[in-house]
């Protein structure tokens, strides 16, 4: 088995204003996927349908081979989850949720779990109800690791964690991927931890899936240039535009996607020249590609 | 050592921490057969993908700046003096290009960068 997560031409709706349309998506084995998107975009509710939670209207999944939502108890057992609003039971201890969790889980990992603890500094004794909202995070990251899961679906796991928690869950998340050889799947909005983690991106926006390639692919392929005499843009371009906007009457701004350093002839047969190149970071790629995506009159990406 | 590790610079994080360890080894900072930290000791502390100290590490033995030892690690290889010295040289010109792009950026003229050059290193003799 080559990829974790297969999703094809799903489709979901909620009532006239949201829905997930033809989307399809694909999480290779080992990867530590980013699954980029704005608040509202549709992340939370295709990591739900993913995970058997919600019925979808039409379309497949399929999730460490089990198709979901018929086999997702199966997927389930080896999925570590943590999600966006953290599910712990607020009268039992640290030690009781680790205790109960584990009833659930038959590979579950007692000793990992207890570095963990000491490694986050949670107190065994200590009420659920009593823990900052770092420490919660903390605990459910923990009960996530100690699963011994093949797949962990991180929705948003350390957004309003403060950057020393962040460091110390993300170091730990890390750690586990190289242990394990496990699959990440991590959704947020954080794009800079991101950028850092991460090995694919898939970036959601109004309910679709607009770009998913290996984050190398995403961060060089995006560039923005500087354009002196620009052609007027037929359907014939080498590469995919996603926005133009004029400097001045002689330049124009040109972010691009696709880039290859001999389309630089492109230009120069249409009689215009490429001043500048310029880099882009996974945030302003993201910015962009956003912006190219809902401009009707810009190439279709994907 | 890490510290200048940047995700936004459009050099790959992998090239990076090659890059900073090549620096490391050609000034001494590291020595020969001096034992480099464990994938995921690295990728932990810098929060980065274990392939990309994976890459990174493969980059350098590729090189002959490191030796990777089954099981046991990854160590500083011994590196000629004039290995040391070209290693020194390509970081000074990384160094210098990527000065290069920035001042181009802002509109500075390869004079005004000689005149600040002069100014600002200290006198050679």
């Amino acid at each position: 088995m080559t990829d974790v997560i297969r999703i094809r031409d799903l489709a979901w709706r909620a009532g006239r204003e949201f829905a997930i349309r033809e989307l399809a998506m694909t999480v290779p084995t080992g990867a530590i996927y980013g699954f980029l998107g704005p608040n509202g975009s549709g992340k939370t509710t295709t990591i739900r349908l993913m995970l058997g939670m919600l019925p979808a209207e039409d379309g497949t999944i399929e999730v460490l081979g089990h198709s979901v939502p018929r086999y997702a108890h199966r997927a389930l057992e080896r999925i570590g989850y943590v999600p966006e609003r953290l599910h712990l039971y607020q009268g039992l201890t640290v030690d009781e949720s680790i205790r109960f969790h584990r009833a659930f889980y038959k590979d579950f990992d007692d000793a990992e779990a207890e570095r963990l603890r000491k490694r986050f500094a949670l107190r065994e004794d200590q009420l659920v109800q009593r823990l900052s909202k770092g420490e919660a995070g903390k605990l459910m990251m923990l009960l996530a690791l100690s699963q011994r899961a093949e797949l962990l679906v991180l929705d948003e796991p350390t957004d309003g964690l403060d950057p020393v928690i962040r460091r110390e869950v993300l170091g730990a998340l890390v750690e586990y991927v190289d242990s394990r050889k496990a699959t990440v799947f991590i959704s947020s909005h954080l794009v800079h931890e991101q950028e850092r983690i991460c090995d694919w991106v898939g970036v959601m926006d109004g309910g679709r899936l607009i770009a998913e390639l290996p984050m190398q692919e995403f961060r060089s392929g995006i560039k923005r240039l500087r354009v002196s005499q620009a052609p007027p843009v037929g359907d014939a371009t080498p590469f995919a535009l996603l926005s133009r906007e004029s400097l001045n009457a002689q330049h124009e701004e040109w972010v691009v996607r696709g880039w290859q350093p001999e389309m630089r002839e492109w230009f120069q047969r249409a009689g215009a020249d490429v001043r500048e190149i310029q880099d882009l970071d996974l945030e302003e790629s993201f910015v962009e590609l956003l912006r190219g995506a809902r401009t009707p009159s810009t190439t279709e990406i994907r | 050592m890490f510290k200048s590790i940047d995700p936004r610079s459009p050099t790959p994080l992998y090239a990076q921490i090659a890059d900073r360890i090549r620096v490391a080894v050609a000034s001494g900072e590291l020595s020969v057969g001096e034992g480099l930290p464990s994938v995921r000791a690295l990728a932990s502390q810098l929060r980065v993908n274990p392939a990309t100290i994976v890459q990174a590490y493969r980059d350098l033995e590729r090189d002959k700046i490191v030796e990777m030892r089954q099981g046991s690690g990854t160590f500083v290889a011994a590196l000629g003096a004039d290995a040391r010295a070209r290693e020194r040289a390509s970081a000074a010109g990384r160094f210098v290009r990527q000065m290069l792009t920035q001042a181009a950026r802002q509109g500075l003229s390869p004079a005004d960068l000689r005149s600040a050059l002069d100014r600002e290193l200290p006198e050679s003799k």
